[in-house]
């Protein structure tokens, strides 16, 4: 019995062994299970999404402006490449695509490792050397992408904006989104990102340990996006759009004649929009870019010359200036609404002088020198009529200094920025469009405020007269984009009705069934004496055949009379960069605006057109107004020129 | 003691010819059919991707398994004693085997463990194993049966130093553990005493804590032995790798498994070397807890059967073989398929009757042989054993 007790012992090492073995194998198969069949299932099936295509865009007639075609890229899955390989694997796409290695080497940088991304659009021949060299190129493949197109290139870019790849931001915020797909950035690509996406697919596949595609597994398509249809007309705009090139050119050359200027204009902006619904005809921002240049992508130099230029910024939404005379139209109608008149008149057609110059009203902090613009040579004796047919400064500002001088202190004192207010000024008009500027209408409570929280902007003495006499000529603290005051125009001239402004119309989804079409929605009725109305446009009438913008409409002849209209030009205060020591200021030329009716007997349409620092509004905008109004009334376009400039 | 059978008056009585160990035979075969079924799922997709056979891994091991039984009857036919007169010879052989293997290119991660036989890549330190086994049943047969002297011990230890030297040279980490193992078990049965074996293994963990400190062992070897300690530190995709692809396939393989071919993991070659060290993946993966228990057990009845013929050899040289034997066997077992499941390093110790390869297999069913051998020359009389 001598060997047993050692057997024993084997036997019980050997049944503690077995026992561990196991209950090991019970852990990791049943108590842990479902734990590794997880990650079993994550590593041998590879879910490849599939990009939607982008939604169309379509003008108001379903003349296409933006489109997705399937294109061929190269799209690299990283896990994919041995690490080793790497470097060599970006050395030959950076040959075969023609870009510095250190670009390539960025962009999987961005994407991450183990990451799958697209790299690049190709053409055949690439496409082809790639799937040639499938052994050289570990982890490279190409596939057909939807990619964004711009068939009318850079027609309406500023109202259909342009795409990009998600910020992190944007996946941040939407957690769903694939890196690879793309967003809308600004314009509508961008308001109506949501609809324009579509639904993205996904490919299963089985793979094997070194990803290679064993069995596909199912799926699900993509969607493609809705279509969106516009508001705009592909050939308005196109006039349009030239007409703006057309405005800063003639304001050059118009400076260059008359040799007194600071700069040379280079920005203009300008929009059609219908009193009777919102509805954007057209609207442009000059100089403009072609969107396509985001899909293919382009260098950091391209796209920081591009934001040098400003080509980004939809000034006809973002771009606030002072809106000087073109604002007189509000005071106007708040004289006939309000009943209130320049010390010394009763009514509308009671004459006062308008002299060279108004002699000190105020000795406080707001005296200013009240220069007409016909200075040093007075205007004669007006009633409100020509005040605004000629641009009276010294009309208008006396209605300000009535309405001050007998409510200052109470809540009429406000009554002119009332009734901008209600006519759409001050506050952003709510347009589908992104980020709208907002405006300042200026008032003694919006100066206290100032005082408060930014000092710099205002004096001390707060809110006083002469604040109110620049108000009342659109100077001063007041700031309109071109939409607003193209919404104001459209309110006080159908009557009194705001239309929230709009660039789309209908939704489609698709399959081209209707999924959304948007009314025009009337924000508010402002009532509008009749009137009140018919005397504005008389008035306006009179600005294009007799008034300050009558040089410009003289191409029209007999026509002159079918539109209407008012010149501004705008004072602007100086441009100031840096702070303290370093601040350096300069000089800004007047810019100059025109905001016209057509047809002036029963309104269908508002133009605005603005050149920032052209000069003169009735020189410069008046013109190219005349042009746009010109087409829209059916009329051939006549050219955009000054007779007074040689040459021209 | 239940399960090491007894002498019973009636058995006594009963003096038969004793027959062959039917048990043992038939748990061997069960395993070698599972073990070339499984060798044909986990191949069968990688050979189909390379354009070859897919049947082609598993046709080796059937034949494999094919000469490995008649290794098998051989062996059984021979009297084990005779092994005890030709001990030296073998031994010599045995070296010789080890040595020469330094004479060829390095195979896989550098390692020179084969000797290229036709298309067939022999490896010596597997049969160096069983040949071990009978040098040291014959070493230890003349020490006093409880009591060993130290001077029979040394010499013991110089005995299994020599190829162990070699086969560390290779290097073959997992071998060298087989051969302390065996050397543990057979000393322990040889009757070394409790003190022997306290200051045996002190001297084994002073031995084995210089060679980590000196830094004898390769970094690969280091790093797969670290790993089992603590898998998710190491690098996923190096040392580690090995031991997480072989625990999900085993995981994901749940209850009743996947499925005869529907592993994912051990079919889409995730799990490395999946025919040879890993192949319990397969079954693990493919047959589930309920396949590899039955694996388990079949492995537990072979070791029973061993443990049994050791208990009724007819002398002492037939219990040393016997024990050394299961000593083998159960190391195996239990550090190949604790290597699957997480619990034991990555030795590449393959899986008896198993793993793909006609090495291990062919040893296995000697090994195996023999025991039968010293199973069908027990005393006529059962459980009557002339040693004790």
């Amino acid at each position: 019995m001598k060997l047993s007790w050692r057997l024993t012992w084997m036997v019980l090492v050997f049944v503690v062994m077995f026992a561990v073995l196991f209950t090991r194998l019970w852990f990791v198969q049943i108590a842990a299970g479902e734990t590794y069949d997880r990650q079993a299932g994550n590593q041998n099936v590879r879910i490849d999404p599939t990009l939607a295509p982008r939604g169309n865009i379509i003008d108001r007639d379903g003349i296409p402006l933006a489109t997705s075609s399937l294109e061929p890229w190269i799209v690299v899955d990283r896990k994919q490449i041995p690490l080793e390989d790497e470097e060599r694997v970006i050395q030959q796409l950076s040959g075969l695509l023609e870009l510095a290695a250190v670009e390539v080497s960025a962009a999987f940088e961005n994407a991450g490792s183990g990451s799958r991304f697209l790299l690049a659009a190709v053409d055949a021949g690439i496409e082809f050397y790639v799937l040639e060299h499938q052994d050289d190129l570990p982890g490279v493949g190409i596939e057909e992408v939807p990619v964004r197109r711009y068939p009318q290139s850079d027609v309406m870019a500023h109202v259909l904006g342009h795409i990009g790849r998600p910020s992190p931001g944007d996946l941040e915020e939407n957690p769903k989104l694939d890196p690879n797909s793309t967003v809308g950035k600004s314009g509508v690509e961008r308001s109506f990102d949501a609809f324009l996406q579509g639904t993205a697919g996904f490919l299963a596949n089985q793979v094997n340990a070194v990803g290679k595609v064993l069995k596909p597994l199912g799926g699900e398509p993509a969607r493609a996006g809705a279509t969106l249809q516009l508001t705009t007309d592909i050939d308005t705009q196109k006039v349009l759009e030239d007409a703006l090139a057309e405005g800063v050119r003639l304001a050059n050359r118009v400076k260059v004649a008359t040799g007194s200027y600071t700069n040379f204009a280079e920005r203009s902006a300008g929009l059609v929009i219908d009193v009777t619904d919102g509805s954007i005809l057209a609207m442009g921002s000059y100089p403009d870019f072609d969107p396509e240049v985001f899909v293919s992508g382009l260098t950091q130099r391209e796209f920081d010359e591009l934001l040098e230029r400003k080509v980004f910024s939809n000034l006809a939404i973002q771009a606030l200036y002072p809106p000087a005379s073109t604002f007189k139209a509000i005071t106007y109608t708040t004289a006939l609404e309000e009943r209130l008149f320049p010390e010394g008149a009763v009514s509308a057609n009671d004459l006062i002088e308008c002299s060279a110059r108004l002699n000190a009203p105020f000795t406080d902090a707001s005296q200013l020198v009240w220069r007409n613009w016909t200075w040093p040579n007075a205007d004669g004796y007006q009633d409100l009529h020509t005040a605004f047919e000629r641009s009276c400064n010294i009309y208008f500002w006396q209605i300000a200094l009535r309405i001050w001088n007998d409510f200052k202190g109470t809540e009429r004192e406000d009554v002119i920025q009332d009734w901008a207010r209600a006519v759409g000024m001050g506050e952003r008009t709510g347009i589908d469009l992104p980020y709208e500027a907002q405006g300042i209408v200026p008032d003694r409570d919006l100066f206290d405020l100032w005082a408060k929280e930014q000092p710099w902007r205002v004096r001390d003495e707060g809110w006083l007269g002469g604040d109110l006499m620049q108000t009342a000529v659109g100077q001063g603290a007041v700031l309109s984009t071109p939409l607003q005051l193209a919404t104001a125009y459209a309110t006080l001239v159908n009557g009194g009705t705001f239309w929230q402004p709009r660039v789309v119309q209908r939704v489609f989804d698709a399959d081209g069934q209707l999924v959304e079409e948007y009314q025009p929605v009337a924000v508010r009725n402002v009532g509008i004496t009749p009137a009140a109305t018919q005397s504005l446009l008389a008035d306006m009438r009179r600005v294009t055949t007799a008034g300050t913008a009558a040089t410009a409409f003289s191409d029209m002849g007999a026509d002159a009379f079918r539109v209407g209209g008012k010149t501004g030009t705008a004072q602007m205060g100086q441009e100031c960069e840096g702070v303290g020591e370093a601040r350096i200021c300069k000089d800004r030329d007047n810019t100059a605006w025109f905001a016209g009716v057509a047809p002036i007997d029963s309104p269908r349409y508002v133009v605005v057109v603005v050149v920032e620092e052209g000069g003169s509004g009735g020189r410069v905008a008046a013109p190219v107004a005349r042009h746009i109004m010109q087409y829209l009334l059916g009329l051939e376009p006549t050219d955009i020129v000054d007779p007074r400039v040689e040459g021209d | 003691m239940a399960i090491i059978a007894r002498s019973t008056p009636a058995a006594v009585a009963d003096r038969r010819r004793p027959g062959p160990d039917i048990i043992l035979f038939v748990a061997m075969v069960a395993l070698s059919a599972v073990g070339v079924l499984m060798v044909y799922s986990a191949s069968r997709t990688r050979l189909e991707t390379l354009g070859l056979d897919p049947t082609g891994e598993m046709v080796d091991q059937a034949i494999f398994a094919a000469v490995g039984l008649v290794l098998f009857f051989v062996a059984s036919f021979i009297d084990y004693r005779e092994w005890r007169n030709v001990a030296p010879f073998v031994y010599i052989a045995t070296l010789l085997a080890l040595g020469a293997v330094f004479l060829f290119e390095p195979g896989a991660a550098r390692a020179q463990r084969w000797i290229p036989i036709g298309s067939y890549q022999l490896q010596p330190a597997e049969f160096a194993k069983m040949a071990m086994i009978l040098v040291l049943a014959s070493v230890l047969v003349p020490a006093k049966e409880e009591g060993m002297s130290w001077r029979r011990l040394v010499q013991t230890i110089v005995i299994v130093a020599l190829p162990a030297v070699l086969i560390y040279l290779e290097p073959d980490l997992g071998t060298m553990l087989v051969f302390a193992f065996i050397t543990l078990v057979m000393l322990f049965i040889g009757g070394t005493t409790l003190r022997q074996l306290t200051v045996l293994m002190t001297a084994a963990g002073a031995g084995a804590l210089a060679i980590w400190r000196l830094g004898l062992l390769r970094d690969y070897q280091i790093e797969r032995l670290q790993s089992v300690f603590n898998p998710s530190a190491a690098d996923p995709l190096g040392a580690a790798y090995n031991l997480i692809q072989s625990e999900i396939a085993i995981g994901s393989g749940g209850f009743f498994g996947k499925g005869l071919f529907l592993g994912t993991q051990t079919n889409l070659d995730f799990v490395p070397a999946q025919t040879t060290d890993f192949i319990f993946t397969a079954v693990g993966e493919q047959l589930g807890f309920v396949g590899g228990a039955l694996v388990l057990l079949a492995y537990a009845i072979v070791i029973w059967r061993l443990l049994v013929i050791a208990g009724n050899a007819r002398d002492r040289y037939g219990v040393l073989l016997v024990a050394g034997i299961a000593a083998m066997f159960a190391f195996h077992v239990y550090i190949n398929i604790g290597m699957t499941v997480g619990i034991a390093p990555v030795t590449g110790l393959p899986l008896p009757f198993m793993s793909a390869g006609g090495s291990t297999y062919v040893t296995m069913a000697i090994s195996l042989g023999i025991a039968n051998s010293v199973w069908l020359r027990r005393s006529p009389v059962p459980g009557e054993t002339y040693i004790v």
